[in-house]
């Protein structure tokens, strides 16, 4: 949204008084959905975290007795074709997913956040040229870009979350940009430039604190993008490699193959997905809403 | 007005050229080429015989002159030889691109017409039951993996129905009701997710134009709110769904290209998956391209309407 | 006749009638002539039709009816053998001099799908070109296959519809490679190139279209040379890259023929289970799981480490788990009745890693152990490899099964373009390995896998008695004894751990009632050439 510049209420200090647990308290109450969504991510965090703990059988460990079982006492989610605990599987599946997702989105807004930090408020040439670049990452399409890179890469935990963040800079760069140009010229920045205070104290001292609110939208919306991103990669066989079980790889040809006979197989790890995304655009949205109302349009 | 737009084609231009330099950049980056496809197909390796066969494709050439080589190609119009294939790229695209033409155009007309209504009934009752049940049904599409929905869908349909649609492209000329059974299911896959943000984009805007003091006053006058809210806040609330219409587009490729594998669509996006994993880089070079072309045109279509729609923007640049 | 004698006559007629139907062989039922059958296709032809310049399924199974070869393994029978060849192109062939020379006597009036007549100039360019002769007058641009003519001295055309082999010494086993999927007769007047776009052949189809990633279409060659074949108008192959897609095509009828090799049991059950008037055929495949060791570099080059992971690895469960059971277990040629060279199951018990599982694991880590390896110091390996789901299912199994005997091994998985490569240069230790063979041959197998230098011999495994053995038994004429040679190298194989074999897959091939006389073989690559199938739709 080139024209439009985004408005932000400028708080009178760069840190306003913050008190965690009235805010929170408060959230929940306006705005049930995004706090369900902030539950479930919550619930996936905890998932993640204590896998080892939470898992009922080995995740890589094969079955030959047991192959394309259906959700029983022992394995509640049933077992795949291998005979492995699905249930085991997607809750270390979170942990990858997770990973991967919030690496990536970490490492894409913060790389993008300082391009776009920097190129707003140095403006001129800089901003210009800086602005091409991003138009040309950003004109590549999102899958073809994490394709190639992932080919490029080779199959590793770590090329994944790279050829994941990459297409996440420029728009990480376009929304900081966004709301750094609306703040560089209000009066107080000015004051402070005729002041004589350096640059990039001021790039760093008053105009990123108040680009933290539109930084914590974009990485939760990001953040399900990222998590669809990585799901496909690993269907398409360019994600995470083995052992690490990886949600979208549980989908990928040999479940589609014994999805009649067992459609648990198709149905959990895609449920899944979708609920952590789901839960993440949730949050993401109610903090939108919450934190720069009149973002919303953007 | 015209300043304006010759600008905005010379940044298209350079942002073009860009992006064709990082394009070639990144699939040279990818360890392999064709050659070690070919010898993979033929289940082993010799270094002499690759060597003779780099030297016949011309990829043995130092990048620089292949790049240039390549950008000349474009410029003349020739869109160079398919290294799998052995025919011209132009020539084995060519019959792709209508029916991933029509997949992408079909599903963007579904994506607007359940995403508007229901963007525009979600802001008139907001925060109503209504209104969140609409959210959450329209938030579930952006959700859902598309491959995973493909696939649901296909594999409901031959469990409890027997019957998938055809999965040999059927032209409408040869069967018109056949051809849109066919492209129907896929078109509304992609169609559902792209709904989801023009939704949400109609949704906020509607509500954050209805706010508006002139809105107020047209409520105030008497007339009746139905033609109020037609009328004067959706012509305003529609300048960011167009917008993000535009944006859609781009988005939309990563949606053809499972859809099209899942439900065996003989389209670009599935060519160019195909093409990427035999390192094929006259076609995966020149599909990007075309892509790029169409998205910045889209963009720049975009621009034109903000012009047209916005006299703000056409003088300030 | 009075009225109850004509009715006693007539019923007594109706009873021989319907005692001939049931008595009449099924085979009794005329071929109809006409029809289309649609056939799956997991991905593109990979190169078209040149199937000389290709060893993949994918190009072989579409382009076989556009071809002929010289001799061929008879379409009917499942079993491949010496005693199951049948001509194609040659009428009658004979070997002289004692298995040095190989005569054959080609068929007249075979044209060419232009027009041209075929003669035995086409049958020297083909060879020619294939064991890359010195005046060969055409060059392919990749000849996988061109150590299987090494033995040929020269190839003579004396006239129109005779060719010689002159061989530099006896081998019988060439006549079987004549007669594999992977040998059919290319034309002498169109440049080896074409047939990487178009196909000109002898074959019982004419190409009509091909659409590049989409469909291959075939119409009846009108002008073949067997009269009344064949019996279908055309073929349809159709490309359907994603597998569910696939099986529910199947399922769904738009696709009357599975793909070879591609049928898992589980799925078959599934498919008999939703359509149970389908046809499905447990055939063999000729492909082969094992594990090749990178025997140039440690920790593989110790010979005790690579007998421990042959000894942990539990084929029987690796068949239950990974294939349903949907394979069988054999040493590096395929058991009976899949094969005629394998090794006998009471033989096979004999070998490192068939007994009880318990036992096997327990005498791996004794093996371990005394090259010094043990639970407190385990062996750390990388794992290679393709990243393809075949590939992967088999390789998590195996490193389950090393984990119990100390060998922790990760994986990686490596994309097509890279494998061969990665495999060929030994830039690897362990790996998971799929080899499919195009005929049932020591000859093909061996010298290709175990010969020393042999490029596709990923284990550099280099015996200077098992090269005498192979080379024995190249040129044993006796069947018997050639058979016991073949048995004990097979043996010493295993014993070395030279290229340690899992087990020999099986494929459910499925079609439809309607497809008739689509008989498959033990062998993925032969069956392709459709010119006896028939539909009865």
């Amino acid at each position: 949204m080139a024209v439009r510049p985004a408005t932000i209420a400028v708080p009178a200090r760069a840190h306003p008084t913050f008190a965690p647990w009235t805010a929170v308290a408060r959230f929940v109450r306006k705005k049930p959905l995004g706090a369900a969504g902030g539950a479930l991510m919550l619930l996936m965090l905890v998932t993640a975290l204590f896998a080892d703990i939470l898992q009922t059988h080995d995740p890589i460990a094969t079955n030959a007795a047991y192959t394309l079982g259906r959700p029983n006492l022992e394995h509640l989610l049933g077992t795949d074709h291998l005979g492995r605990d699905i249930y085991s599987r997607i809750v270390h599946g979170a942990r990858v997913s997770l990973v991967v997702g919030v690496a990536s989105t970490l490492l894409g807004s913060v790389l993008g956040g300082i391009v776009g930090l920097l190129s707003g408020y140095v403006g001129g040439k800089t901003d210009l040229i800086t602005q091409r670049v991003l138009d040309i990452l950003q004109g590549l399409p999102l899958l073809v870009l994490a394709l190639v890179m992932s080919a490029a890469l080779g199959p590793s935990v770590q090329n994944v979350v790279i050829a994941i963040s990459i297409p996440i800079v420029p728009r990480a760069a376009r929304v900081i940009r966004a709301s750094v140009l609306s703040i560089r010229e209000m009066q107080y920045i000015e004051a402070a430039r005729s002041l004589g205070v350096q640059h990039l104290r001021i790039a760093f001292r008053h105009i990123l604190p108040n680009t933290i609110g539109p930084f914590i939208v974009l990485c939760t919306a990001q953040l399900g993008s990222a998590i669809l991103v990585e799901a496909t990669l690993s269907y398409l066989g360019l994600g995470v490699p083995e052992p690490y079980p990886s949600w979208g790889r549980m989908l990928s040809v040999s479940a589609a193959e014994y999805a009649q006979k067992a459609p648990h197989l198709v149905l959990f790890p895609g449920l899944a997905i979708s609920l952590a995304v789901f839960a993440s655009n949730l949050l993401g949205d109610a903090l939108r809403d919450t934190l720069d109302p009149r973002l919303r349009g953007s | 007005m015209k300043t304006y737009i010759v600008q905005r084609l010379a940044i298209a231009l350079l942002t073009l050229l860009g992006m064709s330099i990082v394009i070639f950049a990144l699939l040279r980056l990818a360890p392999g080429d064709i050659v070690d496809i070919l010898f993979s197909t033929a289940g082993y390796i010799s270094d002499s015989e690759k060597q003779a066969i780099m030297k016949e494709l011309g990829i043995d050439r130092p990048y620089v002159v292949q790049y240039l080589d390549w950008l000349h190609q474009i410029v003349t119009g020739d869109l160079g030889k398919s290294y799998r294939y052995d025919l011209p790229a132009w020539e084995v695209i060519r019959p792709l691109v209508p029916v991933t033409l029509e997949l992408a155009a079909l599903s963007m007309i579904f994506a607007v017409l359940m995403g508007v209504p229901t963007g525009v009934v979600s802001a008139v009752r907001q925060d109503t039951a209504l209104d969140y049940a609409l959210r959450v049904f329209s938030l579930a599409g952006l959700s859902m993996p598309a491959f995973w929905l493909g696939m649901v869908i296909i594999l409901g349909l031959v469990s409890w129905f027997a019957w998938i649609p055809p999965i040999t492209y059927v032209s409408p000329a040869k069967d018109l009701k056949l051809h849109a059974i066919q492209f129907l299911l896929p078109a509304l896959a992609v169609g559902y997710r792209s709904s989801a943000l023009i939704m949400r984009i109609t949704r906020s805007s509607l509500l954050e134009v209805m706010r508006e003091d002139y809105i107020r006053t047209a409520w105030a006058k008497g007339q009746t709110g139905r033609i109020v809210i037609w009328r004067h806040a959706l012509k305003n609330a529609l300048l960011p769904v167009v917008t993000v219409i535009g944006i859609e587009f781009a988005f939309l490729i990563g949606g053809l290209v499972v859809t099209e594998t899942v439900f065996n669509l003989p389209g670009v996006a599935r060519f160019l998956v195909q093409a990427i994993l035999w390192r094929d880089y006259p076609v995966v070079q020149n599909l990007v391209m075309f892509t790029a072309i169409v998205v910045i045109l889209s963009n720049l279509i975009v621009d034109m309407l903000y012009g047209v729609l916005d006299p703000r923007v056409r003088y300030g640049g | 006749m009075s009225r109850s004698r004509a009715l006693r006559l007539s019923t007594m007629l109706g009873f021989v009638v319907v005692a001939l139907t049931l008595v009449m062989p099924v085979q009794g039922q005329t071929p109809k002539s006409g029809g289309t059958l649609n056939i799956m296709l997991r991905e593109d032809l990979s190169q078209g039709f040149a199937i000389h310049e290709s060893s993949t399924i994918s190009t072989v199974f579409p382009a076989a009816p556009c071809f002929n070869n010289l001799v061929q393994f008879d379409p009917a029978k499942p079993i491949e053998s010496t005693d199951t060849i049948v001509g194609d192109l040659a009428e009658k062939w004979s070997w002289q001099d004692n298995y040095r020379n190989l005569v054959f006597f080609l068929r007249k009036n075979v044209k060419w799908h232009d027009g041209q007549p075929f003669t035995s100039k086409d049958v020297k360019f083909t060879f020619d070109l294939l064991r890359e002769g010195p005046d060969a007058p055409a060059k392919l641009r990749i000849n996988p296959r061109k150590d299987w003519y090494s033995n040929v001295e020269a190839v003579e055309a004396p006239d129109a519809f005779t060719v010689v082999f002159r061989l530099k010494r006896p081998q019988p086993s060439l006549l079987s490679m004549l007669a594999s999927g992977y040998t059919p007769i290319y034309a002498a007047h169109i440049p080896p190139a074409n047939y990487r776009t178009s196909c000109i052949g002898t074959g019982p189809y004419k190409v009509k279209e091909w659409r590049k990633g989409e469909y291959l279409d075939y119409v009846k060659n009108p002008d073949y040379f067997i009269k009344g074949r064949p019996y279908l108008d055309a073929l349809h192959y159709v490309v359907i890259v994603e597998r569910g897609t696939r099986t529910a095509a199947l399922q769904a009828g738009q696709l009357d023929v599975a793909f070879p090799g591609e049928t898992t049991k589980a799925a078959a059950e599934q498919l008999k289970k939703a359509v149970p008037q389908l046809v499905i055929t447990p055939v063999g495949t000729a492909v082969t799981d094992n594990i090749i060791m990178n025997g140039k570099k440690p920790p593989f080059d110790s010979m005790k480490v690579r007998l421990a992971v042959s000894y942990a690895i539990d084929r029987r469960g690796l068949i239950q788990a990974v294939h349903q059971g949907a394979a069988v277990l054999g040493a590096a040629m395929a058991p009976k009745p899949y094969g005629v060279w394998g090794m006998s199951e009471k033989d096979l018990l004999t070998l490192p890693g068939y007994g009880k599982p318990a036992d096997m694991k327990d005498k791996a880590r004794k093996l371990l152990a005394e090259a010094g390896i043990t639970a407190q110091h385990p062996l750390k390996v990388e794992m290679v490899t393709r990243a393809i789901p075949l590939y992967v299912d088999m390789a998590s199994f195996v490193i389950n099964e090393l984990k119990q005997v100390g060998i922790e091994a990760s994986l990686k998985q490596i994309e097509t373009a890279q494998w061969h490569a990665v495999a060929t240069r030994g830039e690897y230790q362990i790996g998971a390995n799929l080899t499919g063979l195009g005929v049932d041959d020591p000859d093909a197998n061996l010298y290709e896998n175990y010969a020393c230098g042999s490029p596709r011999n990923y284990s550099f495994y280099c015996d200077e008695h098992v090269m005498k053995m192979i080379d024995q038994q190249s040129q044993e004429l006796d069947p018997k004894r050639r058979l016991g040679i073949v048995v004990a190298i097979q043996k010493k194989l295993e014993a070395d751990a030279a290229r340690p074999m899992l087990d020999h897959r099986i494929d459910y091939f499925t079609v439809w009632p309607h497809v008739k006389n689509l008989v498959p073989h033990h062998n993925i690559y032969n069956f392709a050439r459709m010119q006896d199938v028939w539909s009865d739709k």
